[in-house]
């Protein structure tokens, strides 16, 4: 069920991410609630049994193998949603550590088995067991059937993705450029060994955890995992790892993981087409699936499983920690009323603001040359940046650009916070696909643009204050109109701004407790409306008060600079190095 | 620089209605400003006082009646002409209310600089201009500094010297000491008094009548959008029962130690005869 690189078209990885992602920030979201329990221990062990449990290949009918997912249990004891987490860690280290799954297809992988797998099984588990006593025996079969139900949907969910793709995407003769088996086939090959073998496994699994921790530690089953201790999990788990090397109880792999040259070797062929209903696979591989196959190559291999089983482990504990940091960021806004936080954003908008204006007062490298040269030395940079097509260019260009902000009094925190996050995270997002389409070089050039052209114009704004960078807009011939307008704007942002804290700060001073939904939505409302009349009239009264002093319609600035011997050198060093990263870079 | 005119008065304005969307600010409303004069428009929130300062300042025109500037009368069409326009705006300065209005540039320098650019001034004459108000007004270290940085009572300053460095011959303040703590109170006070003279017309709105004594010669009060009484301060805030009407005072009512409630008009009468 571990769908690899290749399988699935690139436009269907992108909408099972898509499909994923509110799933994972949800999951964060609530997982924080839990985060002063044992939330954090009970996510590794899970999230490592369920990669543990992977392991356990079975055969199944027609040559193939099959596993457990360890999903139905996850669900019942984490819940739904840190189920999701702890199972999609599990699937993520499998991609990129050992390649089982292919790392495009994180997405759809992390949807079927992490979401629909702990959907289905916490909905299954809850309706039937929901008033029994935790040493009921209900439990038991509501487990093992959440279980069952669970991995067969999800390997319903896995063939439906694979048996759509011929039907969609075809090269000009007609062959399949990805998964090459229908729906007619992909489904009943699949569930065939699901609904038996695998989904009997899932069904033991947790049938038995469930009957296990009745006995050894019923407190998990009772939602509050206040006082459970995690020990003798964490037991079962090393007995589980050792065992590993017994896990491979079936050799060939399993249906729909085929590697490309499964696809050329007669052996495998034949038993591939036993496994799909006597159907054969194509006799070429399909192009789209041998191009996004090459696109990983994993740093480890299953080969001596002991030790990639405690591998496995222990990378799935340092990524669970992660996503408790990162849960942890979440609680500043999680706990906030919509009050609350406009108000922090805010705050920090003005904060951000002040101290960026403390930056360009203070002294330093930059701060002393001529904003005129300042605008036009990186201007040339940005321009040779975007034209460069050689990344060691690139890079260049951003170790000067870092060096010059160190030299101007810039921490290398405040570029991260301010400059180079921001930045990632935005391209970080068109680059993604880029990835899959034209292939990770192309990405890092978009990245790297994008980066190196931020910390230039960051350097300019830090080391600047905003009115002089305005100036020389205008004495480099940019219209008055349009540098009258930019200054207005950040001149008035912060009026608006105080305007909207003032607001804010009245409305919690004579608020209690939180806020409805509702209430939060009607209460951003009418801020905006008001802050929007207010702009409307702040903009009428400060048009006459222009006309008031002499404007007629047509605006000037005056600028007041005079370039000085050091200035030109500076000029010069920004033109020569522009010129010199265009002709080494093209 | 001061023009001589012969007229008596800068400003007459005759029998003004002016209304925002249907509300009447200004309702009929007629008087005479004498030259060399200050004046001081009294009147509580709402009487119309900020509407007329921005008629006097040919912001908005009267919808009926009528206002001469020197004699000339103050029309749409006349500011059509470039010619006109400048001459008013440079004799004519109006400090807002608000210095969030007053200042829209990105620092006190392009701030102070903006009436005589756009006035058409020469370059070095604008900046002779800038640093001696800069000075005069005790600011010269903020040239530099974005104007959402300074405290009001700062931004109050910088607001006056953008206009002040045109050495208007009228000068329209509305309410010039609103918000501001009493040091920078005092200290606007005096810079008004020392600038008066020499011809000079300034016209002052306010509802403080602690000030009307310190800043005008002659005063009017103005309520629902008329003029509802004139005259020297003394005798204007001797009418208890005017500034009443005019919802200038309010009665204060206080406990004897007699046990007898008493009350009556409060006033700060700053009289020193």
């Amino acid at each position: 069920m571990h769908i690899p690189d290749g399988y699935l078209s690139p436009a269907t990885c992108a909408t099972l991410y898509t499909g994923v992602v509110p799933f994972w920030w949800g999951a964060l979201r609530r997982v924080r609630r839990g985060l002063h329990t044992q939330m954090v221990p009970l996510l590794s062990v899970f999230a490592a049994f369920s990669f543990i449990i992977m392991m356990f290949n079975l055969p199944l009918p027609g040559g193939t193998t099959g596993h457990a997912v360890g999903v139905g249990i996850a669900a019942i004891v984490l819940g739904p949603w840190a189920s999701i987490l702890a199972i999609s860690v599990a699937l993520m280290i499998q991609a990129i550590f050992f390649g089982d799954g292919g790392i495009t297809a994180i997405g759809a992988n992390c949807f079927n088995m992490g979401v629909i797998g702990s959907l289905v099984a916490y909905t299954t588990y809850e309706l039937i067991s929901r008033d029994a006593p935790v040493e009921s025996p209900r439990r038991v079969w509501a487990a093992g059937l959440a279980g069952y139900l669970a991995i067969n949907f999800s390997a319903l969910a896995a063939a439906i993705e694979l048996g759509i793709q011929p039907q969609l995407y075809r090269d000009a003769t007609g062959a399949a450029l990805y998964a090459p088996y229908p729906l007619s086939i992909a489904i009943p090959a699949m569930m065939a060994g699901h609904l038996t073998v695998a989904g009997i496994a899932e069904t033991v699994v947790s049938a038995g955890v469930v009957a296990y921790l009745q006995k050894s530690q019923p407190s998990l089953l009772r939602g509050a995992a206040g006082g459970a201790t995690t020990k003798p999990l964490w037991l079962v788990l090393m007995i589980l790892a050792i065992l590993t090397p017994f896990g491979v109880l079936a050799m060939g792999s399993a249906w729909g993981e085929w590697s490309a040259g499964d696809f050329l070797h007669p052996e495998t062929r034949r038993q591939i087409a036993a496994a799909s209903g006597g159907n054969e696979l194509p006799a070429q591989v399909p192009a789209g699936l041998q191009r996004l196959a090459r696109l990983w190559t994993a740093p480890l291999r299953y080969s001596s499983q002991v030790p990639a089983a405690i591998v496995g482990m222990v990378l799935i504990i340092g990524a669970c920690w992660c996503i408790v940091l990162l849960a942890r960021r979440i609680r500043v806004r999680r706990n906030m009323s919509f009050v609350e936080r406009t108000l922090t954003s805010l705050m920090r908008a003005s904060e951000y603001a002040a101290s960026a204006e403390h930056v360009t007062e203070s002294r330093g490298l930059f701060q002393k040359i001529d904003p005129r040269v300042k605008v036009a030395g990186l201007l040339l940079l940005i321009v040779a940046v975007a034209a460069a097509r050689e990344l060691r260019v690139i890079g260049g260009i951003f170790l000067f650009a870092l060096a010059m902000a160190l030299l101007s009094g810039i921490s290398l925190r405040k570029l991260a916070a301010w400059v180079w996050m921001p930045v990632l995270l935005f391209t970080g997002l068109i680059a993604a696909p880029a990835i899959l389409v034209t292939g990770p070089r192309s990405a890092a050039f978009l990245v790297g643009r994008a980066e190196t052209a931020a910390t230039l114009v960051g350097l300019l704004v830090l080391t600047t204050p905003w009115a002089w960078v305005l100036k020389s807009l205008r004495s480099l011939r940019c219209p008055a109109v349009f540098v009258a307008i930019l200054g207005m704007t950040y001149r008035y942002i912060f009026e608006i701004m105080r305007t909207a804290l003032d607001m804010l700060e009245a409305r919690r001073s004579r608020t209690v407790g939180t806020l409805t939904p509702l209430e939060s939505r009607r209460l951003a409302a009418s801020t905006v409306g008001v802050l929007l009349n207010k702009s409307f009239q702040l903009s009428g009264d400060v048009h006459l008060a222009m006309q008031s002093r002499g404007f007629r319609g047509e605006i000037h600035v005056l600028s007041e600079f005079r370039a000085r011997t050091v200035d030109w050198c500076w000029l010069g060093l920004f033109v020569a190095l522009a010129g010199g990263a265009l002709w080494w870079g093209s | 620089m001061v023009g001589i005119v012969s007229q008596a008065f800068v400003f007459e304005v005759r029998n003004v209605t002016y209304r925002y969307e249907s509300v009447a600010a200004l309702d009929g409303i007629s008087l005479s400003i004498e030259r060399g004069k200050r004046i001081a428009l009294l009147g509580a929130n709402g009487s119309g006082k900020s509407t007329l300062l921005r008629l006097l300042n040919a912001l908005h025109f009267p919808e009926s009646g009528g206002i001469a500037f020197n004699g000339q009368p103050l029309a749409r069409d006349a500011f059509d002409q470039d010619a006109f326009a400048f001459a008013f705006r440079s004799r004519v300065g109006l400090v807002f209310q608000s210095p969030e209005v007053q200042l829209f540039n990105p620092t006190v320098f392009d701030e102070v600089a903006f009436a005589p650019l756009h006035l058409g001034w020469p370059r070095t004459r604008i900046e002779a201009a800038v640093a001696e108000i800069l000075g005069k007004m005790e600011i010269a270290h903020l040239r530099d500094r974005p104007p959402h940085r300074l405290s009001g009572g700062e931004k109050k300053r910088v607001a006056l010297a953008s206009v002040l460095v045109m050495n208007p011959e009228v000068l329209l303040l509305d309410e010039p000491t609103a918000g501001l703590d009493p040091r920078s109170e005092s200290q606007i006070i005096d810079m008004l008094m020392s600038w008066g003279g020499d011809g000079r017309t300034v016209i002052t709105t306010t509802h403080d009548l602690g000030l009307v004594e310190d800043i005008a010669d002659y005063c009017f009060v103005l309520q629902a959008g008329k003029v509802a009484a004139e005259g020297l301060p003394g005798e204007v805030l001797r009418d208890v029962a005017l500034l009443e009407r005019a919802n200038l005072i309010h009665a204060h009512r206080h406990r004897h130690a007699s046990g007898v409630i008493h009350s009556h008009p409060h006033t700060h009468p700053h009289r020193h005869d």
